[in-house]
């Protein structure tokens, strides 16, 4: 049996669905942070998937799920350091109780 | 073979990143994460993306999931006690994700997308086009990433930085 496209896909939106129950059920903000790195990597196995599969494959998939890496990478550079600030000045970590700005 | 090798580690995946999001102590949860980032990039192997599994791995495994681990170690009240995930919200959760996996079932059904295996590329040398690329068509877009980076990491000093100031 062969390994389709449509495998690779199916696989990615599994790990995507996965991904987006985490964010939403964990309470946690490092728990979410770690959920959403799952949903980029899904979004980078179908563009790497895609970019394999075309009927002339090229390595433009593989750029764009570069380019998603980056921003990754910055985002959770940024997730964890806010998270930090807030940890230091009020001791939590749940996402929930990270109510600075209602007051 | 190779589809033996695929159900292998999708298998590993899903068990993975199902145990990221469900395990009750959140250092057991990115431990798990490291496991399927690496089963991500086993991935990008088997499709021929090396120098992709080779950043995955530097990447995410090295530098992201330490830095969680990190982070998890500094706000050290929380690694002990289990992470309880809220009974409320469990079920709105799996719904959001139902209906997430509704859509994306519904487009890829209509998209009428090749169906075949993948075409034969067993001569092209996938890093050496990636690195044309990046230097040729999308030298823009790779610039801007590295300004994006440096931007992250000046707020990143900026955010954790300035508790320091407030206390002395």
């Amino acid at each position: 049996m062969q390994v389709t496209l449509t495998h690779y896909l199916v696989l990615a939106a599994l790990l995507f669905c996965i991904g987006i129950y985490g964010a939403v059920s964990r309470k946690n903000a490092i728990g979410i942070l770690m959920a959403l790195e799952l949903v980029f990597n899904a979004v980078n196995l179908t563009f790497v998937a895609a970019g394999r599969f075309r009927p002339a494959p090229d390595a433009v998939g593989q750029l764009f799920a570069l380019f998603v890496i980056a921003a990754a990478a910055a985002e959770s550079v940024l997730g964890l350091a806010i998270i930090l600030a807030i940890y230091r000045r009020r001791v939590v970590v749940n996402a929930d109780e990270m109510d600075l700005m209602k007051h | 073979m190779q589809a033996v090798l695929f159900y292998a580690l999708a298998a590993a995946l899903l068990v993975s990143a199902g145990l990221v999001v469900a395990s009750r102590n959140i250092f057991h949860a990115a431990l798990w994460l490291a496991v399927a980032l690496f089963v991500v990039a086993a991935l990008y192997v088997m499709l021929g993306a090396y120098f992709l599994a080779a950043i995955q791995v530097l990447i995410y495994i090295g530098a992201v999931v330490v830095l969680a681990i990190f982070v998890i170690n500094l706000t050290r009240t929380v690694v002990g006690a289990p992470v309880t995930l809220t009974r409320r919200w469990v079920i709105p959760a799996a719904l959001v994700s139902a209906l997430t996996a509704c859509l994306i079932a519904v487009a890829l059904a209509k998209s009428g997308l090749p169906g075949g295996p993948a075409p034969d590329t067993a001569g092209v040398d996938w890093t050496a086009a990636l690195g044309r690329h990046l230097l040729g068509d999308y030298v823009i877009p790779f610039e801007l990433v590295s300004v994006l980076l440096l931007a992250a990491l000046i707020a990143a000093i900026a955010i954790v930085g300035k508790d320091r100031e407030d206390e002395k």
